[in-house]
């Protein structure tokens, strides 16, 4: 499709020159007509002028006729002119001094045909001439004859567009009729698609709120930028609207069968009924096996039933797919063609020898934090590749130093140690399981608790027929060590989140109201149901939860652990807005102690990812005020604050300058929260603005802020190996090497930097930044509400909730298969991704590329498009998996 | 009969057959056989749950063809290591001052940073440490007093306390004996105890240490103190006018390094101390007469100390005034020049040698590093060489011989280990600090009870010229080569 020229259609550009044409002509005016302006008239304008004062004169003539001629002419005059709007036509120039005489002429004239002639050309005149407000041109339009209201040129139909919507929302406060109104809406809709002024249409459509009328005029040419416009519209428009947006751009996309993008919106919903809609409607099953790969990114359980596809050969593939059980393959897929296989020490992360002078030389003593702090940057950096060189070194030397890394962890750091092979190999299941079992067979608890958390988290995002995690798991829920108990619930939580296994609830609802049962067994147990049944507002289980606070006794509110039963409730409602209300308004009979968390925490998360203004607006109120000594609610508030506005890129700078402002003025725990909101905005991408302000916290006098922003500088970087925030925790760590927590800090957010050596993400928004993964998103936040309290918390024995991010990691990878699903290596362009959305033609997506072969990494905001013709990709949105079909009209060059 | 097919690790079993009249133990026996599993060990997962032993197959609803999943091993179950691994965190806080890898600075009880700083720079000497581990009530010898003995008892516990403690210690004990011992560190101002001199008391505290720990039983050369610090001279004297020459030896603790206005490094302020003129009476002239004295070094001490003559009595305003002047010294430093012609024949064979080490390492690896492995060399082998600080005896030269059969030599070329600093501009005020560098390779800055790592290259930049701190007494430590 060649892009149509139309110096009309560049959006806002238009309206300003309307604006300019309008706001000089009158200025202009009367002074030129002083000035003798005939002599600055050629002779062919002199003509023109006189012959438009004839037709004037002539309108006004008694004889129909005449009248009739003149009305015609006068519109032929116009007609021809206005194709171009970079200057006020001349007709409409000369005749503005008439339009007073005409309006008048026009009220007193008989209702007749000739009448409806004039209003034409009234309502054009009023382009130019009618006052602000007024909405003349409408007014002479409705009572016009109707006619083609393209034949007037692009200015008059975008000008009657908005009078359209302001006439529309009076009308509405009057509760008068509209009807005339959307008769002229679909004559100006119909044009603007024809016109390649797709955008225009939509604004008109969702200001008179019947965006189904759009689909009557979509046609191939045009959906694409149609939908991508309302796709990011959405965005920025308030509930129940953007829904509603999303339906018709659903709809579109089903109608022109584009299903990827119709799934990407299906799952932006969170619709099944439209997911399975599309399975339905589409019947290649190597496309199904794309949406397969597009769902299991997502990380929601979707069952594909006979309906869906009815072989079941062809279904058990499908549900593979879907199940992630090819994850781990891809991953080592990629991990082997960047050659990043062998396994790296925590010392090669460290890269004590940069540091100069200042290098410890190697304490002669294991200190067993340091070795704590090893172990998680060991499983941080080998996650995923199965293999190391502390956990998973051959047993025959076991004997030697480095096999028993093990017990170089002391009591409950023996459990993160044990599961830290579950991190390792992450979605290896046969092999993780394997490599676990004989840890099942300890005496030592701890280890055994660690043995039952790997399980969990080896299983994360992998489900399987057999649930081995639930048969495995299953029977050490009520086992009478708690460290055991947590162990196996937290593993529950990380392997069925997202899940809604009924099962699961029933076996852990049960300790939530057990009286006996120690706090962070309750506190583990309340999490883990909140990840499993997250985004589902499931009523029972908020029920449990709720009893389970409301027991609490005043000493228990004031427990670190106890923060983690607000936060599951809040999990339950991740994303679903006005959903949360009624528990919102339960909450408010809990103790005081725990009321004001618990109402940030449901707000926070029920607008996780909406970008909704007015939630930001409440939670940053919540931020300025002073408190009394012992609130800890303000922490919550600061994080919603970056949970609501994480979505989008504007509300996301805009979240980072309030934040800046808050930690200027906020007082001590809001200042400890502040670099932790700033690691959710951006993580796993180092903008450098944050990363500076950042590394200023870093150095802060409260150590508290130290640590958290410390732990933040990990995050942003998370899976990025970039080199500044890594240099930057390298001399942290020599600053910090004499306090040990500091020091613990430093080295986890060095093992999250380097996180799987490079080729993980963190970011729950995949999907070019569109959907956002809810398990990711849970994982994270529960790690940042832990590290509001870092010291009882990840300083203390519960470190291994800094495990719970595995819900979030996910290779960043774009990985192309053929279709057999076998890797194959292509020619991509990954390049910094240019926002198209309202752009007229076919512009460039991407900028400053970079030719690879796939696979590929993508960095944040960057990607990718094949830079071959020999295939065609199965799904627009190159991130993934992506299958490629082999182009039928490619033709070799030889 | 029912056929499934198990899945254990990457491998699947097809059609296997279950009896489901027969316990699920039976099935797991089958398993053995193609796993090596012991059933024990065996977790086969079943539709929510494990297969337990003894259940029903009808209750577990097992369907024809369908997949299970089996976990298990005969992999050795893994043991805690018998020997419990010590973490540092649950060490007493004494040892945990050993894992910081420098010990602990020292608390300054009010102007005592000349004492401080002194005490640390003669605690990295080990020998002079062991030596001082060896003295005992016992061994006092009724030549060295009463105070002298405290003082050197109070040496030996203080420098214990250092090694043991992770806090900054307070020397009071060690002060009191100090004053008791030399009242001139005793002077009050306007109620306080003034600053005072650091070479002064470095020079005490060093001859009351050697005067202590002469080894009582043996001659009377068989100082330790001596052996590690004590510096032989063999000087020409000259006079002039009557053309008479004499030589004499003596024996000095360190060198100084005279400052004028042509002394820009160590070496030129070396020499220069080393020449002077002095006005004896001549025997030959009858009358006092100026005499030149150019002295060499006739034999080496394991440490060389060079105090830097920054300080010298103004008249006008009656204090100790400080020369600024810039004098850059190396981090190794060759004294081969300075030596006297017995001496350097004696050294040409080990120099030779320990070029000819560097130069093989050269031709390896980069010349940095070569050197970092030649000084752990030497000190692995330095204390063997020393034991209890009686081995040398009998003069340096003995002292020299004796370790030569042992199978190091001394080269004439040192190391920089510590330097005593001085900032301000007169000796009795301004601030005292000590740089040591560790075992470890790492430079220690002692400021009083703070100690901070530095880097190498910062140390070399205290040679003066501004009113940072600047070199004031300097220790070097001999570099040995084995033959």
């Amino acid at each position: 499709m060649a892009p149509v020229p139309d110096p009309n259609n560049v959006g806002g550009g238009g309206g300003a020159k309307r604006d300019e044409a309008t706001m000089k002509v009158p200025s202009k005016d009367p002074k030129k007509k002083d000035d003798k302006k005939e002599d600055d008239l050629s002779e062919e304008d002199l003509e023109l002028k006189q012959n438009l004062e004839l037709y004037v004169e002539r309108v006004q003539d008694p004889n129909p006729e005449l009248q009739k001629a003149a009305l015609e002419s006068m519109r032929q005059e116009i007609r021809a002119s206005t194709s171009s709007m970079t200057s006020v036509p001349k007709p409409l120039k000369f005749l503005r001094p008439h339009y007073g005489t005409l309006k008048e002429f026009h009220q007193n004239m008989a209702e007749s045909d000739l009448k409806k002639l004039l209003a034409d050309i009234l309502s054009v005149l009023a382009l130019t001439m009618s006052a602000e407000g007024k909405r003349e041109s409408l007014g002479y339009r409705l009572t016009g004859s109707g006619g083609d209201i393209g034949s007037w040129g692009h200015e008059y139909v975008r000008n009657l567009a908005g009078e359209i919507a302001e006439e529309y929302t009076m009308r509405q406060s009057e509760e008068a009729s509209v009807e005339d109104l959307m008769d002229l809406v679909k004559q100006i809709v119909a044009f603007h698609m024809k016109h390649n002024a797709e955008t225009e249409a939509v604004d008109l459509l969702m200001d008179v709120e019947d965006l189904d009328l759009l689909l009557a005029h979509v046609d191939r040419t045009n959906f694409r930028r149609t939908c991508n416009y309302l796709t990011s519209s959405a965005k920025f428009l308030a509930g129940p609207d953007d829904m509603l947006v999303l339906d018709i751009a659903y709809m579109i996309y089903i109608k022109f069968e584009e299903y990827p993008n119709a799934l990407q919106i299906a799952l932006f919903l969170d619709n099944m009924q439209y997911v399975k809609q599309i399975f339905t409607s589409c019947t290649d099953l190597l496309r199904k096996k794309q949406f397969c790969y597009m769902i299991s990114r997502h990380g929601i359980t979707v069952e594909i039933d006979p309906e869906m596809v009815a072989d079941k050969d062809d279904r058990d593939m499908l549900q593979d797919i879907v199940n992630n059980t090819k994850l781990s393959e891809g991953y080592l897929t990629l991990a082997r063609d960047i050659e990043v296989m062998e396994a790296k020490t925590p010392e090669d992360i460290y890269k004590a020898h940069l540091l100069d002078g200042r290098a410890s030389s190697g304490p002669s003593v294991d200190s067993a934090r340091q070795n704590l702090a090893a172990t998680f940057v060991n499983a941080f950096v080998n996650a995923g590749f199965g293999q190391d060189k502390l956990m998973t070194v051959p047993s025959d030397a076991a004997s030697g130093i480095a096999g028993n890394w093990l017990f170089k962890n002391k009591e409950h750091g023996k459990t993160s140690a044990a599961a830290s092979l579950g991190m390792i190999l992450l979605w290896d299941v046969d092999a993780g399981l394997t490599q676990l079992d004989k840890y099942f067979h300890s005496s030592d608890n701890p280890v055994l608790a660690g043995a039952l958390l790997g399980v969990g988290i080896n299983n994360c995002g992998i489900k399987s027929d057999c649930d081995p995690a639930l048969a495995l798991l299953g029977e050490y829920i009520d086992n009478e060590d708690s460290s055991v108990r947590i162990g196996a619930i937290m593993g529950l939580g990380i392997a069925y989140a997202g899940s809604q296994n009924d099962q699961i609830r029933s076996s852990l609802s049960p300790i939530l109201n057990d009286a006996k049962a120690p706090l962070d067994v309750i506190a583990f147990a309340a999490l883990s149901l909140g990840m499993i049944y997250v985004g589902s507002c499931n009523e029972e289980v908020a029920q449990s939860i709720i009893f389970a606070l409301m027991d609490r006794s005043e000493a228990q509110l004031g427990d670190a652990l106890t923060r983690f039963l607000p936060l599951g409730l809040g999990l339950l409602y991740l994303g679903k807005q006005e959903s949360v209300e009624a528990t919102a308004e339960v909450s408010k009979t809990f103790n005081e102690k725990i009321r004001k968390y618990c109402d940030m925490t449901l707000l926070s998360c029920a607008y996780a990812g909406t970008g909704n203004v007015l939630k930001v607006q409440d939670l940053l109120a919540q931020c300025g005020e002073h408190l009394e000594k012992g609130d800890i609610h303000q922490g919550p508030a600061v994080l919603g604050l970056a949970m609501v506005a994480m979505s989008e890129e504007l509300g996301l700078d805009m979240a980072i300058r309030s934040l800046e402002r808050v930690l200027q003025y906020g007082e001590q725990n809001i200042r400890r929260a502040v670099p932790l909101a700033l690691g959710l905005l951006c993580i796993s991408n180092p903008k450098v603005n944050v990363m500076d302000t950042l590394s200023r916290l870093s150095h802060d006098t409260d150590s508290e802020v130290a640590m958290s922003a410390i732990i933040s500088l990990g995050l942003i970087g998370a899976g990025t190996n970039n080199a500044r925030i890594a240099g930057m925790l390298r001399n942290l760590s020599s600053y910090y090497y004499k306090d040990a927590s500091l020091l613990f800090c430093v080295r986890i957010a060095q093992g999250f930097v380097h996180m799987g050596k490079g080729l993980l993400t963190l970011s729950p928004f995949h999907s070019e930044r569109l959907l956002l993964s809810p398990t990711a998103l849970a994982g994270i936040v529960t790690l940042l509400h832990a590290c509001l309290d870092m010291k009882s918390i990840i300083l203390g024995k519960y470190h291994y909730v800094l495990y719970f991010l595995v819900l979030a990691m996910q290779p960043r990878m774009m990985l192309t298969v053929d279709e057999n699903l076998k890797p194959i290596s292509v020619p991509v362009r990954v390049g910094q991704a240019v926002d198209v959305v309202g752009q007229a033609g076919r512009p460039k997506t991407i900028t400053g590329f970079q030719t690879h072969s796939t696979p590929v990494l993508l960095a944040a905001g960057e990607r990718a498009e094949l830079a071959t013709d020999k295939y065609i990709p199965l799904s627009p949105i190159l991130e993934g998996f992506i299958i490629l079909k082999e182009n039928p009209d490619y033709r070799d060059e030889e | 009969m029912l056929t499934v097919s198990v899945k254990w690790q990457k491998k699947v079993f097809e059609g296997i057959e279950i009896d489901v009249t027969l316990p699920p133990y039976v099935f797991k026996a089958q398993l053995y056989d193609l796993t090596g599993v012991p059933p024990e060990r065996q977790k086969i997962m079943v539709k929510g749950g494990l297969l337990k032993d003894d259940a029903d197959w009808s209750a577990i609803g097992v369907k024809d063809g369908q997949k299970l999943m089996m976990m298990g091993t005969a992999d050795e179950i893994v043991k805690a290591p018998e020997k419990a691994i010590v973490f540092a965190e649950d060490l007493p806080e004494e040892e945990q001052a050993t894992n910081l890898g420098y010990s602990a600075g020292l608390v300054n009880l009010g102007n005592t940073c000349y004492m401080n700083s002194t005490v640390q720079c003669l605690k990295s000497v080990p020998e002079l440490k062991s030596a001082l581990s060896n003295y005992s009530l016992a061994g006092r010898s009724n030549d060295v007093d009463q105070t002298s003995h405290m003082l050197t008892v109070a040496t030996r516990e203080l420098f214990g306390d250092l090694d043991r403690s992770v806090n900054a210690v307070s020397p009071t004990q060690f002060w009191m004996t100090l004053r008791k011992k030399f009242p001139q560190f005793s002077q009050l101002q306007n109620g306080m105890h003034m600053q005072q001199d650091a070479e002064e008391c470095w020079t005490q505290l060093l001859y009351t240490l050697s005067q202590s720990l002469k080894a009582p039983a043996s001659s009377e050369d068989s100082d330790a103190v001596k052996a590690l610090f004590g510096v032989n001279l063999r000087s020409r004297v000259h006079c002039q006018e009557s053309g008479e020459e004499s030589s004499e030896t003596e024996s000095v603790y360190s060198l100084k390094c005279h400052i004028s206005h042509e002394v820009n490094h160590l070496h030129e302020g070396l020499k220069h101390g080393l020449k002077g003129e002095l006005e004896k009476t001549s025997p030959a002239l009858g009358r006092t007469a100026v005499y030149l004295k150019e002295s060499l070094i006739d034999s080496l001490p394991r440490y060389l100390t060079v105090q830097f003559v920054r300080f010298f009595w103004k008249r006008e305003t009656n204090q100790k005034a400080k020369i600024l002047r810039k004098v850059d010294y190396p981090l190794e430093l060759d004294i081969f020049d300075l030596c006297s012609e017995d001496l350097r024949k004696k050294l040409e064979a080990p120099r030779q040698k320990l070029r000819d080490e560097e130069g093989k390492k050269l031709g390896l690896q980069p010349k940095s590093s070569s050197k970092d492995i030649d000084v752990k060399m030497t000190d692995a082998e330095a204390p063997s060489s020393n034991e209890g600080g009686e081995s040398s005896t009998a003069g340096q030269q003995e002292g020299a011989s004796s370790s030569s059969e042992k199978g190091t030599h001394m080269t004439g070329i040192y190391d920089l280990v510590t330097v005593l600093t001085h900032k301000g501009r007169s000796a009795d005020s301004g601030h005292y600090v000590a740089w040591v560098k560790q075992e470890s390779g790492k430079w220690i800055q002692y400021d009083d009870s703070h100690p901070s790592i530095q880097r190498e290259e910062d140390i070399t930049k205290l040679s003066g010229g501004g009113d940072w701190h600047m070199a004031y007494i300097i220790m070097y430590k001999a570099r040995f080569v084995s033959m």
